[in-house]
């Protein structure tokens, strides 16, 4: 869970929304409707903020936070 | 033109004021607003004075979300082009989008998200790069923030040719309106070049004052001692429809654009040519196309470049334009209290120009001391003129000698 949570932060901070406006299996572009540009820069900024490298076609527009999440929880294995 | 092209809605985003009130309430005094370059240290530049935009942020009701995306010239249009909307009492929701349109100017393109993301490259690598880079910083970026914020489908361009930029996006703007393709243009210019790339690459064409330790005396076009113009930032749009447009939805019409003549000098990269010949010529164009005569002319705004030859070359050119007629034609140029704004620089030009029309008051161009035998008409020195003012032109002319001239009409 507390992955989780750290992930939503995580990307409300880099995107600059509010967390709340995020729900854990709403796809970002139905919840935020996130952009292009701001998907390259979840996948470089995330990849930073937890040390590991995700490709820009690892996640899109249609990932939810959940999977996110087990996209970086399997990543930092 | 067939159609008179009326301006409905003025923003603007200047060292004199961020809301067109303010800055009409700055010029009047006749103050500088020409001060040492405080965004950065800019302490070993032979120019480092700028006329520079403070507090954006508070006249800006952008998300965060947005504005860390874009660069400050986009930013700055973003502004303008809020409040010419809302000067023009445009209601968005019932308008056509479709039939919108943005036509802007500039010279050198958003410098300062660009300078630092090219630093981070070198240092970072590629990854170090922010992915909003590619939509920050060319010059076709502001037209694209803002269509896409107020959803605008009409046919827009973006215009660079240096100093001219926004001279020519004006005339675009309102050729389209002529042409019945949009019901609605937003049109000017945006730029932003105090950054410490853009300040050091126009440091090197030469043309900047260095007159470092008096910046509120620095900019003084015309005057004997004068050494460059100061250079500035900010954003100038105006809202263009349709006379008969504007008069049945009951809007408040500033003045009309009423021609324009064109002309380059083919001589040289980055100087003027010796000959005033060509900017003469685009002189007379614009007047043909107006429909002027020389004596019609009440005020002109001039270009003020403050070089030793560019005045010299734009006072060889209004001699041998207008002749005896100078005498009943009021000169000034304004800018000389807030700099040149290179690319938006006739936006603001334009705005001054509307305002001067309907206060009845010709601007001062400030700084003026010494006379030049060379440069011996009057530019209406340090001191507001009441003249009415009916009909205007507005000179810019572009490095390498690319020359716009618009007629205006109240």
């Amino acid at each position: 869970m507390a992955l989780k949570d750290d992930v939503v932060n995580a990307i409300a901070d880099i995107l600059d929304v509010n967390a709340s406006e995020l729900t854990e299996n709403e796809k970002l572009y139905d919840s935020i409707g996130v952009d292009s540009t701001e998907m390259v820069e979840l996948c470089v900024s995330l990849g930073k903020k937890f040390g590991i490298k995700i490709a820009t076609n690892e996640i899109t527009k249609s990932s939810t936070p959940l999977e996110i999440t087990a996209l970086v929880e399997k990543k930092k294995q | 033109m067939k159609e008179r092209v009326a301006i409905t809605g003025i923003g603007v985003v200047s060292p004199a004021g961020l809301k067109k009130e303010t800055f009409w309430a700055n010029l009047k005094r006749g103050n500088s607003f020409i001060d040492e370059i405080t965004r950065f240290d800019a302490s070993l530049y032979p120019s480092r004075i700028a006329g520079q935009v403070h507090e954006l942020d508070h006249y800006s009701h952008l998300p965060s979300r947005l504005v860390k995306k874009i660069d400050v010239f986009s930013h700055m249009a973003l502004v303008a082009s809020e409040q010419a909307l809302q000067d023009a009492k445009i209601d968005l929701e019932k308008v056509d989008k479709k039939r919108v349109g943005v036509f802007m100017g500039n010279a050198i393109g958003g410098w300062l998200f660009a300078e630092t993301e090219l630093r981070d490259m070198y240092i970072e690598g590629r990854e170090g790069v922010s992915p909003y880079m590619a939509s920050a910083w060319f010059p076709a970026a502001p037209q694209g923030q803002v269509t896409i914020y107020y959803g605008f489908k009409g046919y827009s361009k973006t215009v660079v040719c240096d100093k001219a930029s926004s001279a020519l996006a004006l005339w675009y703007g309102a050729k389209i309106i002529d042409e019945g393709k949009n019901d609605y243009v937003l049109a000017g210019g945006m730029e932003a070049p105090i950054t410490p790339y853009a300040l050091l690459s126009s440091n090197t064409c030469g043309q900047l004052s260095k007159n470092n330790l008096m910046p509120k005396k620095a900019y003084k076009p015309y005057d004997l001692y004068r050494d460059g113009f100061v250079l500035a930032e900010g954003s100038g749009i105006v809202n263009l429809e349709k006379e008969e447009h504007a008069k049945k939805r009951g809007a408040n019409i500033y003045g009309y654009l009423k021609g324009v003549g064109f002309s380059s000098d083919g001589y040289h990269y980055s100087r003027y040519s010796p000959s005033s010949e060509s900017f003469e010529y685009a002189i007379e164009e614009c007047l043909k196309d107006a429909g002027w005569a020389k004596k019609d002319i009440d005020y002109i705004c001039l270009d003020a470049e403050a070089t030793v030859m560019g005045d010299y070359l734009e006072t060889q050119a209004l001699k041998n334009v207008f002749g005896k007629e100078l005498s009943h034609i009021s000169l000034s140029a304004p800018k000389s209290m807030y700099g040149n704004l290179l690319g938006a620089q006739t936006a603001l030009d334009l705005i001054v120009t509307l305002f001067s029309m309907n206060h009845n008051l010709v601007l001062p161009t400030i700084n003026y001391e010494m006379n030049d035998p060379y440069c011996d008409l009057d530019y209406t020195p340090n001191v507001a003129k009441e003249r009415k003012i009916n009909k205007a032109l507005l000179f810019s002319r572009g490095r390498g000698g690319i020359n716009v001239v618009l007629a205006v009409e109240k």
